[in-house]
């Protein structure tokens, strides 16, 4: 894979060579009926690595990455997350939700829990922590996404990039191998979408594996490692940030560019 | 493009230099005078609705409260205190007969020396529909155990009695009365409301065979009217168990009422459990809830409380619904009433009237009560999450 100098992007680690896969999908099939939603998906994800998924809308981005946690079964094929295969063995389906953590478009929090509460939840419900323990690092985080002030107040109360950042310390505080990110920008008032990367690319420089289905082409130009572009169904076209924009292969690439690029 | 042209540059920038102070609004908008004429008189046909609504007040409160208050008999101890004299040709409400039977409406035949003990009850139940009631309540989780656990069973030994305790059985045909309409309400809400839950979430279940039966539980007993299940469960009942093991009359009527309730209870909470949107269910299982932690810690918290007026409709529904059970034979509140009113020791041409009108004000006060409790428990819910 080739890889960005680091003069284009400052701190941020090259993919790791020859480490652990975190993620790898092995002709990964689904139907939605009798509508072909993902055609033989291939892909593999090493530790540490930061994936971006573009690509219009219905080609099957985000149904790509529900199945790595199982919102959405597929029907053919393998995936594997951190070693553990994804079966109907629902003990591993938790095994795996508690160390992969998801970001939704619609932030998803919880309405009738304070901003702290929606943080604590999981940590003493799931991973079994004293309620002080959970306090401790939900706090921690929350200051990571620069928003300790609002952990008393609801939801609701917060502008709506205070809310996917919320979610985003939510996910981190249940410790997460790896992140999932489904289209986390694309809800935001646009004053508001710079507040989310920003906390994104800071989990970028910490290691984080991620997979972020995104529009956002100055993010992926960033901080991606590989980007895949999906149509109808199937991957079209998977390369390192660079040559994907310089020189898109596919003809559906270059459509698709041209549009999202002007 | 012509008037763009004629304008001069000051005139087509604007910048706003001072801000604009807050006025009050104008007279006929406001005060007395704005209120009637928004509420009352906006148009023809608000006229013409007002007026008609003042003649029927007009026409109906002046009897009433004359009835009611002003001929009415306060005190007296026997039937001819209320009846008309020369001195007297009106008589109105017969208050005496009420006020010397409350002790038979509130305790039925209930032995006169243990009527404490229904006092005790009253007041335990008081304090378990406060402390659930008040929402900003000290320790609600274990106002939850309280009034779903303890305070039922330490009703039922009170009330049943333990002679081994020093409280002497009493029978539950000797109950009635309030104590009767309360004991078959409260057991009905009590119930149907956790077996409705449990109900909603067998209907929305993913396993055919639940699914099947909660929707096959449902529907055969909201299909059937309350005095069948009455019926079924005081005739049909004994049938199928054996004769020495055969339920008391009380708990039969109880088993019904509280099956008949959770089926619309159910129905009730399914219907909140559709307004969760998809993503909460999702972001829950995202972060790795199992399927019970996800419905206690998110769903259903969230869903009870779209649904409280619902719940309570359901609620005030059942309280009424309860007169019923004289129809097997058990002696509520608004049979003493029908009891009483036939007593040749105080039977005069307002008797009945006074009693019914008792029955009725009785059961205003409670349905009332409720549904003015969960207006304050949707403004609250409103105020709280902004939605």
């Amino acid at each position: 894979m080739m890889q960005q100098s680091g003069s284009v992007r400052p701190g941020l680690k090259p993919a790791p060579l020859n480490t652990a896969v975190a993620v790898e999908m092995i002709g990964v099939h689904k139907w939605y009926g009798d509508f072909h939603v993902l055609r033989d998906i291939n892909l593999r994800v090493t530790k540490g690595e930061r994936i971006v998924i573009c690509g219009p809308s219905g080609s099957g981005k985000s149904t790509m990455i529900r199945c790595i946690n199982r919102l959405e079964e597929h029907q053919q094929g393998r995936i594997v997350v951190d070693g553990v295969e994804l079966t109907d063995d629902v003990k591993k389906v938790d095994e795996i939700r508690r160390d992969v953590g998801m970001v939704f478009q619609q932030f998803n929090l919880f309405p009738h829990l304070t901003v702290l509460e929606n943080l604590t939840l999981a940590p003493v419900w799931v991973r079994k922590m004293p309620k002080h323990d959970a306090d401790e690092i939900a706090m921690h985080y929350l200051n990571r996404v620069k928003i300790p002030e609002q952990a008393a107040k609801y939801p609701n109360q917060l502008s709506g990039g205070q809310q996917q950042r919320v979610a985003i310390a939510r996910a981190l505080c249940m410790n997460p191998k790896i992140m999932l990110f489904d289209e986390p920008t694309s809800s935001l008032d646009p004053e508001m979408v710079k507040e989310v990367l920003d906390t994104m690319v800071q989990l970028a420089h910490d290691g984080m594996t991620m997979l972020v289905v995104t529009h956002e082409m100055g993010f992926a130009r960033q901080v991606a490692n590989r980007i895949v572009f999906m149509d109808e169904g199937q991957i079209v076209e998977m390369n390192a940030p660079e040559p994907f924009f310089a020189n898109p292969k596919h003809e559906r690439t270059k459509l698709f560019l041209g549009q999202i690029l002007r | 493009m012509s008037d763009t042209a004629t304008l001069t540059d000051t005139e087509l920038a604007y910048v706003q230099r001072s801000p604009i102070a807050p006025r009050r609004p104008p007279l006929a908008a406001s005060g007395a005078i704005g209120w009637l004429r928004e509420n009352l008189l906006s148009s023809v046909f608000n006229v013409v609705l007002t007026v008609v609504c003042a003649l029927l007040i007009a026409w109906i409160v002046p009897p009433l409260l004359k009835f009611l208050v002003i001929d009415a008999v306060w005190d007296g101890a026997s039937r001819a205190d209320c009846l008309p004299t020369p001195e007297r040709p009106e008589v109105g409400a017969c208050w005496a007969f009420v006020i010397e039977r409350l002790g038979f409406f509130t305790y039925g035949f209930y032995p006169i020396e243990e009527r404490w003990r229904v006092d005790v009850f009253f007041a335990l139940l008081a304090l378990g529909v406060g402390w659930m009631a008040w929402l900003s309540a000290p320790r609600r989780d274990l106002g939850v155990i309280y009034f779903f656990i303890i305070m039922p069973v330490v009703s039922f030994v009170l009330l049943i009695g333990v002679p081994a305790l020093g409280l002497p059985h009493v029978s539950t045909a000797q109950w009635g009365g309030v104590l009767v309409t309360i004991v078959v309400a409260t057991v009905g809400i009590v119930v149907s409301l956790p077996l409705g839950i449990l109900l909603a979430l067998g209907r929305r279940s993913e396993m055919p065979v639940v699914r099947l039966f909660s929707v096959i539980f449902i529907e055969f007993v909201r299909g059937v009217p309350l005095i069948t299940v009455l019926f079924m469960a005081s005739v049909m009942l004994p049938l199928f168990v054996p004769d020495n093991w055969s339920p008391d009359k009380l708990v039969r009527a109880l088993v019904g009422v509280a099956l008949f309730a959770s089926a619309y209870m159910a129905e009730v909470v399914r219907a909140g459990l559709q307004a969760i949107p998809k993503g909460q269910y999702e972001a829950a299982m995202a972060v790795g809830l199992g399927y019970w932690q996800t419905m206690r810690l998110i769903i259903l918290p969230q869903a009870l409380k779209v649904t409280i007026p619902n719940i309570v409709n359901t609620c005030i529904g059942l309280f009424k619904d309860t007169t019923l059970v004289f129809v097997v034979g058990i002696f509520d509140f608004l049979k003493t009433i029908e009891a009483a009113r036939g007593d040749p020791q105080w039977a005069t041409p307002v008797t009945s009237t006074t009693g019914y009108a008792f029955a009725a004000m009785f059961y205003f006060v409670f349905c009332y009560a409720m549904s003015r409790y969960a207006r304050f428990v949707e403004a609250h819910v409103a105020a709280g999450e902004r939605r």
